[in-house]
């Protein structure tokens, strides 16, 4: 329906993942402010791009590919400010200032902590393949590589998990 | 496949992620072998541990107004675009040289019309000698430079000749 015109099917078509959609952009992001605006901007672009959606696949993974994206983007833009500010700030005495003091207080859940040893292609394989239950393929298809770099990824993601739970979260690592 | 190679492929074949032929070898190896098997038990529970921590944990949400807002906003875009982008306007009228185009053509077909039942110039009729016109002539007039043409056509309307 919202394809041949009618915008007030969107919300319908979307409020199924209103949630898990913010639950990826907090995983990919680590902070709640940030995960909204992925998230909004991820709704707005695929309300935009519905045109160029198939509908043979999965509408969530069409939406997850998109908010993945949009994190991806965001990431990099960001560290690429951080590193303009620390090549600025160079020879200024470190000091924690407010962007420091809310990731701290942004990492507070278990899961972001683990979630904090892994590199950014390999968080977005883990979060994707074993939190949202995407399959490899599927997991492929949303970060634009390929399997074999997902299964690359994924390999190396699980085992950091594995050894980070086991030395650092013994009570996950023990059921508790 | 040695213990070593089995290892390397453990974390993919704890989620099942390996291709069938691997896969099997993998099992297979496994099956045999006390040590792989426990560290494949060991990825096992850690990811399902993971998942259900993950699963647990108070995810944010949006607020109904943030929900609200952001919907209202995407359906607004979109009924701007959408009414943007269509044209109300028939669209030979979209272009300015069809426009042009349409309007002198409308003005010919007016003139034609005009000069085909105008008085006097639709025909002049010759009658055989039953009573029937046999020639019919056709006086076609340019309004703009005056230029008269006139056309001779017999009795089944088949041209005949003409006249400056």
């Amino acid at each position: 329906m919202v394809l041949s015109g009618r915008t007030e099917a969107f919300e319908p078509l979307v409020t199924p993942y209103r949630r898990p959609l913010l639950a990826l952009a907090y995983r990919l992001t680590s902070n709640r402010e940030e995960a909204l605006e992925v998230a909004q901007e991820a709704l707005l672009r695929a309300f935009r791009s519905l045109a160029r959606y198939d509908v043979s696949r999965s509408f969530r993974n069409w939406l997850f590919q998109i908010a993945a994206n949009e994190a991806r983007d965001r990431f990099r833009t960001r560290t690429r400010e951080k590193a303009a500010l620390e090549n600025a700030a160079r020879d200024k005495p470190p000091s924690a200032g407010p962007e420091a003091g809310r990731e701290r207080q942004e990492i507070r859940s278990d899961i972001l902590q683990c979630l904090a040893v892994l590199g950014p292609l390999e968080r977005e394989v883990f979060v994707l393949r074993d939190l949202e239950e995407l399959d490899i393929k599927e997991t492929a298809r949303a970060l634009g590589c390929s399997s074999v770099s997902v299964r690359v990824n994924l390999s190396s993601a699980r085992r950091k998990l594995r050894e980070a739970i086991r030395n650092d979260f013994p009570h996950l690592w023990e059921g508790r | 496949m040695t213990c070593r190679k089995v290892k390397k492929l453990i974390p993919l074949c704890a989620g099942d992620d390996l291709r069938p032929r691997l896969m099997t070898e993998v099992r297979a190896h496994v099956d045999s072998c006390p040590a792989c098997w426990k560290e494949l038990e060991e990825y096992r529970q850690s990811m399902s541990r993971l998942k259900t921590a993950a699963n647990a944990e108070n995810v944010p949400d949006w607020s109904e107004g943030e929900w609200r807002a952001l919907m209202a906003h995407a359906i607004g875009s979109g009924r701007e675009v959408r009414e943007g982008g269509m044209d109300r306007r028939p669209a030979f009228l979209a272009q300015p040289r069809w426009a042009a185009a349409s309007v002198l053509g409308v003005f010919l077909g007016l003139a034609v019309l005009t000069m085909l039942f105008k008085d006097g110039n639709l025909g002049q009729r010759e009658t055989s000698a039953a009573g029937e016109p046999s020639v019919v002539s056709l006086t076609l007039v340019s309004q703009e430079t005056g230029l008269q043409v006139v056309w001779f056509l017999d009795k089944n309307f088949e041209w005949k000749g003409d006249k400056n």
